[in-house]
Formats: C-alpha cells, structure tokens, sequence
C-alpha cells in the first residue's frame, strides 16, 4: 500500500503537478527538477548533502574588511535551499562574514509562521545562532510586513540604509518605486560620503534571463541617479539565474536569483554579460578591503562558478580588473 | 426672411461658444478657480483620506505593531486589522473612491505614459514583473499571500495622485487597485485602468 502511495506521488510530480511554479504562469518545468523535488519530498533535511570538504577560497580575508553574503530568492523551504544554507555556513567558519543582504523573494508562497520557520529559520539557523545578520529586502512574492519581522533587520521600513566601515548599503523596494522612495534614494545617495556605494533590490535593471528580463521603465528611473551619486555596485534577484554583468555606466550589475529558485538554462548570452550560471542555485561571498571588491559565486555543491575582483570606479575614468 | 433667420441663428451659435470659451474655470471648496481635474483629484484625496480615518481607528484597539515583530505577532496583526476594517466597511462597493469622474480621470492619466516614447519601456516592465492572471480582486478581499504583487512601473507611479503611507496603487491584469498594504485589504479598484496590450507582430 506505501509503496502504491509513493508510486501515485511520484507519477504527480513528475508530471508536474506538485511542483511549486509562479502563481498564474504556466511555467514548463525540466524533468530534472521534478525528479530533484521528487528526491527533496522524501529526503529528511538530516541527509541533506553535506558541505563540499575542501573548500576553494578566492577571497583574501585581508584584516578589517568587510565581507558579506549575498542570497537571492532564497524563501522556498525546499532542499536546495538548505544545502546552498550549508555551504555558506561552511564557509563563514573560514570567511567569518558577519552579514548576509537578501535581494527579495525571502518567503515564498505562505507567509504564516511556520512559512518563516521552514524557509528561513530553520534553512539558516548555524548562520543565525553565530550570530550573523540577515538584510532584506522586498520581492514580489513577498509580504510587505517582512518589513516588520526582526530577523530580516529592515527597521520597520521597506527601503532603508546601513554602513558597515567604509559601505553604505541601500535596500530598495523595487515592486513599489514611488516618488517618495525615489526621493529618499536619491537624498541618501547624495549625503552619502561612504566610499562604496552599494544598492540591492529584486528587479535587475539588465539581466539576459529568459523570463523576465530588465525592468526598463526601473532601469530609466533608477540608472541616472546611480550615475549621479556615483554607486559602485548593483545587486538584484528576480531572475532565477546568476549573472554578471559587464560594467554598464561605468556600474558593476549581478543578479542572484538562484539561492532557492532556479530556472535551468534560462541565459541567453549576449554581449552584456561577463559571466553566468543557470544550471544549480549558489550564492556569493564578498569581500570589500580599501578599493577592491573581491566575490566568489559558489553553488551548492560547493563549486566555484565565477570569482574575481572590481576596482573601486573613480567615477571620471572607471577601469575593471577581472579574473576567473 | 430665411437669410434673416439663419443669420440670428448663427449669432447665437456663435454667442454660445464663445460664452463656453470664456466660461470661468470651476472653483474649489475654498472659492479658488481651478481647473476640472484639479478638483477631480482633490475629491478622491478626500475619499481617500476617510478611508485612512477609519483605519487608524481600527487600528487604535490593536497591539501596534513594532520592527521587531515574530512572524506570530505579523500574522496575527495583520488578520486582525483586515478584520476589524472590512467589518467596518461591510457597505462598502466599487466606486466609493474610484467614482465616474475619478475613473476617467485615472484612465487619461494612466494612458498618457504609454501614448509617449516611454510606453514601450513600461509595457516591457509590465510584462517582466510577473503579470497576475486569473486573480478576480473584490473590495474587502485580502489580496492572496500566494499570489506575486506586480511591480507597479515608476512612471505610472509618478503620475497618479499621491497616497498615503497606508495604501498603494496596485495592478492585476488591467485592473488598478488601491492595496491596504499592512492589512493587504483591497480598498476599491477601477477595472480597464491600462490600456489593453498591444496585437502581436
């Protein structure tokens, strides 16, 4: 009889019947990922693959830098997650990074308080219990009043600002970007006097990803005043994908949407881009020392699937240095 | 006698508009003369604004929410507040704030981007950002904790009338809806407020 259920279960999924897609798209999922949320349906989170043993650092740990994790559309509570949730901790016990910023889609589906257990709480609870903190900010499957929920350290706000040494960070609400929040972007933007300047929110301004695509009327909005108060860098979600960008304004553009999510061979290179991956979720470490910026994207299975370092743009004459 | 007589009739046509070019513009509530829209715009702020009255009300007998919330505490806020406001407005129906000559304003306002060199852009954005379909909004209804929000493009963002912290413009197919967004409660909404898609090539 159990195994008659089990059988039944697994023609639905493989037929796609239980696998979670966007509401209201008609989404065609690979065999491959069925079959993976199949193997997720009866594999207890204890016998989740553990963490790659030896791990390839790329980044320098130089002393008193800043160095962060960044997630993108992590909230699935599924098993990828958890094993992307575990490299990372295997990681911050090398790269002792003390914060993690989230580029939206943090809780899929339901947002009840068992969501938040099993698709944050629980995913990254080694990170939580050293101590790391974790920085939202709002996608489009996500609940406003995250905003409120203390373990995403919004401050009750939907945009907002933080600095760590020499960093300014801004969180953006892209699904809702009002004049209000424009105005505050850009009043933020022009006080600040941190070296770096970076700003995260879900909706890529450029992206080759098949779904979605750049959100041009976003792009048209937000670009002048990234090119006016000299940002640096740009992170986004959205796209189930990771991505880098060339430089564009003299701006350096990712997309990480692939912590949780992901959309198997959904790049479409083009000139644009610098580097991709759409085959497994990651996530990506940075490290911020004086004028370098070093990352390292690395997926769940532990393999390093780009790396590099940017130079600080002097805004008048931006140069790059690069190496994978 | 006709000549004469078309000839009286054609003074009048022509006294008549003239009386309409040069009617003074309408006049606010403080006697100021405004123009049509202006006045259109200031009678759906006011709707708007006795919306958020009864909220804040509703919202006095609650436990306010803080920055620091658990998820528990979000969940149960949020339920409570929807409760206790569409108990409120249990009356309420399309059209209370979205009424005949806010629609058609919203509808003039909301087409002119996409008529500009612009539109391509916003209907590209419409399209990336996860279009909700098969969504049926009803005033009173909370908006599904399943269903994507839909960015709302920038553009179209700065050219309606500016809301209050508590409420947001929000799309679903054509539809604009105006969200209470801490309680995800739909307010009103005005059907047909973008311009349907463009035929394919």
């Amino acid at each position: 009889m159990r195994l008659r259920v089990l059988i039944f279960l697994s023609c639905i999924v493989l037929a796609g019947g239980v696998v979670r897609t966007d509401p209201g798209q008609t989404t065609s999922v690979p065999i491959h990922a069925r079959v993976e949320t199949l193997l997720s349906l009866f594999t207890p989170p204890a016998l989740a693959a553990p963490p790659t043993p030896d791990l390839q650092l790329k980044l320098p740990l130089n002393p008193n830098s800043v160095r962060f994790a960044v997630i993108g559309d992590s909230g699935t509570g599924d098993l990828p997650q958890l094993q992307v949730a575990q490299e990372m901790e295997a990681y911050r016990q090398i790269v002792s990074f003390s914060f993690v910023i989230m580029l939206g889609d943090n809780i899929y589906g339901g947002d009840r308080p068992r969501d938040f257990a099993r698709k944050f709480e629980e995913p990254y609870k080694p990170l939580l219990d050293a101590g790391v903190k974790f920085y939202a900010s709002l996608g489009n499957h996500d609940n406003p009043d995250e905003r409120l929920y203390k373990l995403f350290n919004m401050g009750g706000k939907r945009y907002y600002s933080f600095k760590k040494n020499d960093v300014a960070f801004f969180a953006l609400d892209s699904t809702y970007m009002n004049p209000e929040q424009l105005n505050w972007v850009e009043e933020q933007l022009r006080n600040s006097t941190a070296a770096w300047k970076i700003c995260y929110f879900h909706h890529p301004l450029y992206s080759d990803g098949k779904y979605h695509g750049p959100d041009l009327d976003l792009r048209s909005t937000l670009v002048p005043l990234f090119q006016k108060y000299g940002v640096n860098v740009v992170f986004s979600g959205h796209e189930h994908v990771y991505e880098r960008l060339k430089p564009q304004n003299d701006i350096d553009y990712f997309v990480l949407g692939n912590s949780g999510e992901l959309r198997y061979h959904n790049l479409r290179p083009s000139d644009q881009m610098q580097a991709g991956f759409d085959t497994d979720r990651d996530f990506m470490l940075v490290e911020i020392d004086a004028d370098q910026l070093y990352f390292q994207t690395i997926s769940r299975t532990g393999l390093t699937v780009d790396s590099g370092v940017l130079q600080r743009q002097s805004k008048s004459a931006g140069q790059e240095k690069t190496q994978n | 006698m006709i000549k004469g007589v078309a000839a009286v009739a054609w003074v009048l046509a022509a006294n008549s508009w003239l009386m309409t070019q040069s009617a003074p513009p309408p006049k606010s509530s403080n006697g100021i003369s405004v123009n049509q829209d202006s006045l259109t715009i200031q009678d759906f702020s006011k709707r708007v604004d006795e919306y958020v009255k009864l909220r804040k009300r509703m919202e006095a007998g609650l436990p306010a929410p803080k920055s620091k919330s658990s998820s528990a505490d979000l969940k149960q806020y949020q339920a409570s507040l929807a409760q206790k406001i569409s108990a409120e407005r249990s009356q309420a129906k399309p059209g209370d704030i979205f009424t005949p000559a806010v629609s058609a304003l919203f509808r003039k306002l909301i087409a002119m981007p996409f008529k500009s060199g612009h539109g391509s852009k916003i209907r590209a954005s419409l399209r990336h950002a996860e279009p909700v379909r098969g969504l049926s909004p009803a005033i009173n209804q909370q908006y599904p904790q399943t269903v994507a929000l839909q960015s709302t493009p920038p553009t179209l963002l700065s050219d309606l009338p500016k809301l209050p912290a508590e409420i947001e413009y929000r799309i679903v197919g054509r539809e604009l809806i105006l969200l209470d967004s801490a309680a995800g409660l739909v307010v009103d909404l005005l059907p047909d407020a973008l311009p349907a898609p463009q035929p394919g090539p």
